[in-house]
């Protein structure tokens, strides 16, 4: 196995530095270098020096088949199926651990190659069971597929003893990854994804030839919080997904493109359904945003979708009891409260799962009933700038923008749960281009070593000023990026942690040097509304709401209990809209149900401010209907008709709102880093003595953290597992 | 131009099968004949759950939602259809829902406005 980072972290901490990697991009123009000249069948192609053979081919539009090597993973060659003839070498040759050399020529569809693929699959498929029709990998097998394309027709495998095959014992690794290992061919992916990406040392082989085994050598949990992408890895049935077993096959499901929103990252997922139901979910590779992994979260909360749903409206009646009615006396028993009701009695909150769409025709329905009092459930800082400049609450710096950086400082954040996508995006970035990461607030195991600064805001203070020791590496970076946690912003002194982490990053981005596109100020989000949210006007955090009162108040999607009927007038009167029967729909006086991200064309805008899209993939269940159609028909009955009434209308009132809204797929960067800090001066709150603590710190806080994740019994399964296994031996 | 317009108006066409109206009605007839005596086979052949009785009413009203065609092309073309959707029938090409399509209740007409949509279904 080709693994060198080890060996680079040991020489940059012994002081040295190796010469920076490719993707370290640097605007200072470098000599391009000389390429290399390679024959692939005879047809000619220009490489640069260091690229694989198997690259080289892929170039020259060949592909070589193959099932250890990846590209997101270091280079194994154990598998030898990618084994191609060079012309004047004695053996055929392992072409994704080759470099290519001058004048090379390459024939990958010669007699020798052929008979080198053909003896591989030979040897592959005599350890391998014949249980296809019972494997869940079937249809999406590598190894199927390629024993079609490449292997011969018959073999030579004959059972004359009676002995049976090869078998391995199966392993438990917890409540998400099935493991059949008799089927697994010793690839490694998963070993490799592990200890690389993942950053959890627990896969491991034992033993040799035959008697090598892939396994966590003792049986324990596979505990890390992207584990399900093992599943994706696995070219056999080895690794499957325990949720989905024996439930459809690939063939049978319709795929829909779309957006994940179990944190604030966006990750594009690709939603398997079948009959009306969502039968799995997979990565979508976008580089910008999660490469081709997902959390664990995203790939197997979808069965919350089918349970605690809301199918109908509910009303409550004399006696106090939530009673199912049709959407007329639901929206009637609407009307006639609203209706009795000024515009400043009425209030709004906005959950985290709600789309773009739903957001923007509540605002105008309420703006237009005299209503200013809307908020999102998720607060955030409103002193100085506040959400007023769009560069305070963002990742201005993009996710795939720490590859570029080289110190990265995390305040109060644990991105490892709160964005695994983007952790695993730092742990590369601190493989590959040894960025520097250093942490303020609680220690919590990130998978990769990090500078712990202390975990309270004096050493904040001390790090803007200048006076901290680490202000040194700080202050000598020429790309800093400091990443602040969406929820230490939500303590008292969250207005006061900005302004200190903004003028922090201003000071760093002069003292850096680095050119006017370099962001340094960065803010985490954790829940997939907020951004939209802002942009759209809301205000962050329900404090108005606290105080003012209101008669009226509307949750969209808000269950995370940010207002108790506690906090408002005696006779309130509670809307609640939205998918799940979570904590907001068991105060209200009505429940209007709405569609989970599934189940509706919607905008999501991620922690970056890039907007997407999630398509529907299945309808509604029963009475539910779409979050902004159920706003809009509401509006009709309130005798203030919003003025759309199809999607695009809708889209094009967003997009004067505000144009990134309807910018799909682009992160529009945001500006007015200075301008904020001035604003930010005026302010007066005192930065408390409390440390910085997030709210997920371990495994098991990772697994249930909105409506849809709560209601779903895999994740139950995982908490459940994550707590045994903090206990556990191993 | 506008010569040709009234020269065009006043072409005389090709007819299709009949020359005049009395040929076209006794197609019409005698395609009513033959599907008349052919329902109770129909009612045999598809073991559809309806009876003879049904049936032929069904034929009827099918022939009179098209008592307002006077153009005997149109009428030609009708009966032409009529018979291969005979020929369909006899020669048990069809199958049973096919012919239960003839006996399916009418369909209502989408809803003009949002919130009747709303109401109704999914997708508005």
């Amino acid at each position: 196995m080709l693994r060198l980072w080890p060996l680079r972290q040991a020489v940059s901490a012994a002081g040295l530095r190796l010469m920076p990697v490719a993707c370290n991009k640097s605007t200072a123009a470098q000599p391009a270098p000389e390429l290399v000249e390679v024959f692939v069948n005879d047809k000619q192609v220009f490489v640069e020096p260091g690229t694989t053979v198997l690259q080289a081919c892929a170039a020259a539009g060949v592909e070589i088949p193959r099932f250890c090597y990846h590209d997101r993973l270091s280079i194994a060659g154990n598998c030898r199926m990618c084994l191609v003839e060079v012309e004047r070498s004695p053996k055929p040759v392992a072409s994704c651990a080759m470099p290519v050399m001058k004048g090379m020529k390459v024939k990958t569809d010669s007699p020798m190659t052929k008979k080198a693929r053909e003896g591989v699959m030979e040897f592959l498929l005599m350890n391998h069971p014949l249980d296809c029709p019972i494997c869940d990998q079937g249809g999406e097998c590598d190894l199927q597929d390629q024993s079609m394309n490449f292997g011969s027709d018959r073999s030579r495998f004959t059972d004359n003893a009676f002995a049976g095959k090869r078998a391995v014992e199966d392993k438990n690794v917890g409540p998400l990854i099935k493991t059949i290992m008799t089927r697994c061919i010793h690839c490694t992916r998963c070993i490799r994804f592990a200890s690389e990406v993942a950053g959890v040392e627990d896969l491991g082989t034992t033993g040799r030839g035959n008697e090598m085994q892939v396994g966590t050598y003792v049986e324990k949990m596979f505990k890390s919080e992207l584990s399900g992408n093992i599943i994706d890895l696995c070219p056999v049935g080895a690794l499957t997904s325990k949720p989905y077993a024996f439930t459809t096959r690939p063939w049978e499901t319709r795929k829909i493109e779309s957006i994940d929103v179990m944190d604030a990252l966006g990750s594009n997922i690709v939603v398997s359904m079948r009959t009306n139901e969502v039968m799995r979910i997979l990565p979508r590779m976008n580089e910008e945003v999660n490469e081709e992994w997902i959390s664990d979260k995203t790939r197997f909360a979808y069965d919350g979708l089918k349970r605690q749903r809301l199918t109908t409206p509910f009303v409550k009646n004399q006696d106090g009891q939530l009673v199912q009615c049709d959407w007329e006396t639901a929206f009637m028993a609407i009307v006639q409260r609203l209706g009795s009701v000024e515009g400043n009695q009425i209030g709004a909150v906005a959950g985290g799962l709600v789309d773009a769409e739903a957001l923007t025709a509540l605002k105008d329905l309420l703006n237009r009933l005299g209503c200013e009092n809307l908020c999102t459930e998720e607060s955030f800082p409103m002193d100085g700038a506040g959400t007023d400049l769009r560069s305070n609450y963002l990742l201005n710096s993009t996710i795939a923008g720490v590859e570029e950086a080289d110190v990265l400082l995390l305040v109060g954040t644990n991105p490892r749960f709160e964005a695994p996508v983007f952790n695993a995006r730092i742990r590369k970035s601190w493989i590959h281009n040894d960025l520097r990461v250093a942490l303020l607030g609680a220690p919590v195991d990130l998978t990769y070593e990090y500078d712990h600064l202390g975990d309270s805001t004096a050493e904040l203070q001390e790090l803007a000023s200048g006076s901290h020791p680490f202000s040194k590496v700080l202050q000598s970076a020429k790309r800093p990026m400091v990443v602040v946690g969406s929820s230490a912003l939500q303590r008292s002194d969250g207005a006061a942690l900005l302004s200190t982490v903004s003028t922090l990053a201003n000071g760093l981005h002069t003292k850096s040097g680095a050119d006017k596109e370099w962001r340094v100020l960065n803010v985490l989000q954790r829940v997939a509304s907020q951004a939209a949210a802002l942009d759209l006007g809301y205000k962050a955090g329900v404090s108005a709401i606290l105080e003012t009162k209101p008669q009226v108040l509307y949750l969209l999607g808000a269950d995370e209990g940010a207002v108790d009927r506690e906090d408002l007038p005696e006779d309130a009167f509670i809307i609640y809209q939205g998918h799940h029967g979570d904590l907001g729909a068991q105060m209200a006086d009505v429940i209007l149900p709405g569609a989970a991200y599934t189940e509706k064309d919607g905008t999501y805008v991620n922690t970056e401010g890039r907007a997407q899209l999630t398509r529907q993939a299945v309808t509604p269940p029963g009475m539910a209907r779409n979050d902004w159609k159920i706003i809009r028909a509401l509006s009709e009955l309130l005798g203030t008709t919003l003025p759309f009434d199809k999607l695009q209308g809708l889209r094009q009132r967003m997009g004067e709102i505000s144009p990134t809204l309807v910018r799909v797929g682009r992160a529009e960067q945001a500006n007015f880093f200075q301008q904020a800090v001035k604003a930010e001066k005026s302010g007066g709150v005192v930065l408390s003595k409390d440390p910085l603590i997030p709210p997920q710190q371990t495994l098991k806080d990772f697994y249930m953290t909105d409506s849809i994740s709560r209601a779903s019994p895999t994740m139950a399964k995982c908490v459940q597992a994550a707590t045994e296994a903090e206990t556990a031996k191993y | 131009m506008a010569g040709r317009a009234i020269q065009q108006g006043v072409k005389q066409v090709k007819p299709i099968l009949s020359t005049n109206h009395a040929e076209a009605k006794r197609r019409v007839l005698n395609l009513y004949k033959a599907w008349y005596r052919h329902v109770p086979y129909v009612v045999k052949d598809f073991d559809v759950p309806i009876t003879v009785k049904q049936g032929r009413e069904k034929l009827r009203e099918l022939f009179m939602k098209n008592k307002h065609v006077t153009d005997i092309r149109t009428i030609d073309l009708l009966v032409i259809k009529g018979q291969m959707d005979l020929v369909e029938t006899a020669g048990i090409w069809k199958q049973r829902p096919h012919i239960m399509m003839y006996f399916q209740d009418t369909v209502n007409p989408r809803p003009p406005g949002f919130l009747e949509k709303f109401y109704e279904g999914h997708d508005p």
